[in-house]
């Protein structure tokens, strides 16, 4: 497969018009026209002391070569080939066609005879001295403008660039927007309730501690009163107190562990990204299952890289393969990029042997960006 | 059932202490009132209801697997049914358009104390004579209760919600089973009996051929554009036409170039 890219369209940009006349008529600017035309006055002023021909009809022959060339040169631009890389071709074509057009407009001057351009000494001697002053400024000006168009295809990167960064940094802000709408979901926080209730009803020892779980639960939940920046330690007392409710609610139907090493709790997190794959487990994995399972959440730091390993495993249903995927993931997706800046990746596994193992690894701050 | 038998009951709910709750509540305010089965979850209770056919039947609205609004359409007017519910406001919205009565968690003694009594009243009236609702009330509360289950399960997964096409792509690596939203994935190409699935995290093979996945995946968002090619249209960049009809498709943030052949430069011919 031939897998050339066509120099003349750099990523990012808009493909080009799909009509090549179009392109041709749009890619031959006034201000290229002009140029090029100033460039073959100043070309012919200055080769004009050694000419006998007026200086006017040289500088005519100049404009009209020029205007060929031109044509030319933005006619191979926006030739859709792909043997050669277009800016070769523009050479090849600029090169090739001085002599042919300084031929061409000798022509009328010998009255069309061929012979006559090449046995005037005189006239071969401004043939050749037109034809090389011709290609070294073709060549310049090809050149040039080859480079500026380079130029402005770093620029459109920079810009597409610098688009995808915005179009980052507003899904983090929406992903922050929405984690503070919905923070507490009314059900969860009703049912919890009423569970409370019966236990107080019934005079139950666990009320107490099952407050406890569930003050701690608010606090956190709550919109921040205090800015300390979230860490795993934090988030795992967290979750702690969430599966704590949740295993009071459905004791049949909900085990669990949480096992965070010491010298992991420091680490930092994005507010609620443990919490998030928690509460998935429970919904879609524990609640809509009859028999119900374990949620084990677990964290280490790999020796070998010092990259930080979070994991949530679920022995519930599992993942259809159909089943629409959660906003809560795509959501944290967005809160870990804008946190982590692709530091950090979110791997989803099927746990053996059933349920859903969501996996988080954290590269180690200093050997980020592998 | 007769006047002279006690009246029975059912409870329905995922949470054992809601249970208890609503049970001792029942045995202060209805002493008459036999508990006759618990059920766990809405399977539970559509069978207890069959063994025991009790009376009344208490139902909490989220529970697994069978909902409590597809088990009360199973009980389909055998019994007097009240549900119990946290904040479903959609739910409660229908229990009162169709006169059915419900009860908020967490409830009061005071609110059960007047379901209790309108159960009584309804329980000596269909003893006594025969049934009050019209054919036009019963399909009401039927199509109540169907949009109420079909909300239910919209809402309970309005994430997990289960769709027409593929979302998730299972593939093993190493010695696990990946599982990959396929909005991550950037394309899938043939690989003789596999398929090479690329996406954000890395590269798998799959067993399942191209030909099958071109019928699973979501057209609007995965399209065929070559025999051994599918690419998913949001990661493209941009298409670069070629000679003979043909193109190839450059994707954002990736160096390799896809081949559309001749009978799919269709797809593109739109953008």
């Amino acid at each position: 497969m031939p897998a050339l890219l066509d120099a003349g369209s750099p990523p990012g940009t808009p493909p080009p018009p799909k009509n090549s006349l179009r392109a041709f008529v749009l890619a031959l600017t006034l201000r290229r026209v002009g140029a090029t035309l100033l460039m073959a006055v100043l070309a012919a002023l200055i080769i004009s002391p050694i000419f006998v021909t007026p200086t006017l009809v040289l500088v005519g022959r100049f404009m009209v070569i020029a205007l060929v060339l031109v044509l030319l040169f933005t006619a191979a631009g926006v030739w859709r080939q792909r043997w050669v890389p277009t800016w070769v071709l523009q050479l090849v074509v600029v090169l090739a066609a001085a002599p042919l057009m300084t031929f061409v407009v000798y022509l009328p001057s010998v009255g069309g005879d061929i012979k006559e351009v090449f046995s005037h000494e005189g006239r071969a001697q401004g043939f050749v001295s037109i034809t090389a002053s011709t290609m070294f400024w073709g060549a310049l000006l090809v050149m040039g403008a080859l480079f500026r168009e380079r130029e402005a295809r770093s620029r459109s990167a920079e810009l597409s660039f610098a688009l995808q960064k915005s179009q980052l940094e507003r899904q983090a802000a929406d992903a922050q927007l929405k984690l503070m709408q919905a923070q507490i979901e009314p059900h969860f926080l009703f049912n919890t309730l009423a569970n409370v209730q019966a236990l107080v009803e019934s005079g139950s020892p666990r009320a107490a501690p099952v407050l406890a779980s569930l003050i701690a639960y608010l606090r956190a939940m709550l919109p921040r009163l205090n800015d300390a920046r979230p860490t795993l330690g934090g988030e795992a007392a967290l979750v702690r107190a969430y599966l704590e409710l949740m295993q009071m609610r459905i004791p049949d139907r909900l085990q669990f562990s949480v096992d965070m090493p010491p010298d992991v709790g420091a680490e930092l997190l994005p507010p609620l990204a443990l919490l998030t794959l928690v509460e998935n487990a429970v919904h879609h994995g524990i609640d809509p299952c009859e028999q119900g399972g374990r949620i084990d959440v677990k964290a280490w730091r790999s020796r070998a890289d010092g990259a930080v390993h979070l994991t949530v495993s679920d022995t519930g249903v599992g993942l259809i393969e159909t089943a629409q995927p959660g906003t809560g993931l795509s959501n944290l997706r967005a809160r870990l990029a804008a946190f982590y800046g692709g530091r950090a990746r979110l791997e989803l596994h099927e746990n053996q042997p059933q349920g859903v193992r969501a996996e988080l690894i954290i590269a180690h701050a200093t050997q980020a960006r592998a | 059932m007769t006047a002279s038998s006690p009246p029975t009951a059912l409870i329905a709910d995922d949470e054992p202490l809601l249970r208890e709750r609503l049970r001792s509540h029942l045995a202060r305010l209805w002493p008459e009132l036999q508990i006759v089965a618990e059920a766990r979850n809405g399977r539970e209770a559509v069978e207890l209801f069959d063994q025991h056919l009790p009376g009344v039947v208490f139902l909490d609205v989220h529970m697994p697997g069978l909902n409590g609004v597809d088990a009360a359409r199973s009980v389909a007017r055998r019994a007097e049914v009240v549900f119990v519910t946290a904040y479903e406001q959609y739910a409660v919205q229908a229990f009162q358009q169709g006169a059915l009565d419900y009860l908020v968690k967490p409830f009061d003694e005071a609110r059960l104390a007047d379901t209790v009594q309108r159960l009584k009243g309804r329980l000596q009236r269909s003893s006594a004579a025969a049934a009050v609702a019209t054919p036009a009330q019963v399909q009401l509360v039927d199509t109540l209760l169907a949009g109420v289950s079909a909300e239910l399960r919209r809402r309970d997964g309005a994430d997990g919600r289960v769709t027409t096409y593929l979302q998730w792509i299972k593939a093993s690596v190493g010695a696990t089973v990946r599982l990959i939203p396929v909005e991550q994935v950037a394309y899938l190409r043939s690989d003789e009996k596999y398929t090479l699935v690329v996406w954000e995290g890395g590269e798998a093979l799959i067993r399942k051929p191209i030909r099958e996945l071109a019928d699973e995946l979501d057209p609007e968002r995965f399209a065929q554009i070559h025999r051994s090619v599918i690419v998913n249209l949001h990661q493209v960049a941009q298409v670069n036409r070629g000679p003979n009809e043909t193109a190839d498709v450059q994707l954002k943030g990736r160096q390799e170039l896809l081949p559309v052949s001749r009978s799919f430069v269709h797809v593109f011919r739109q953008m």
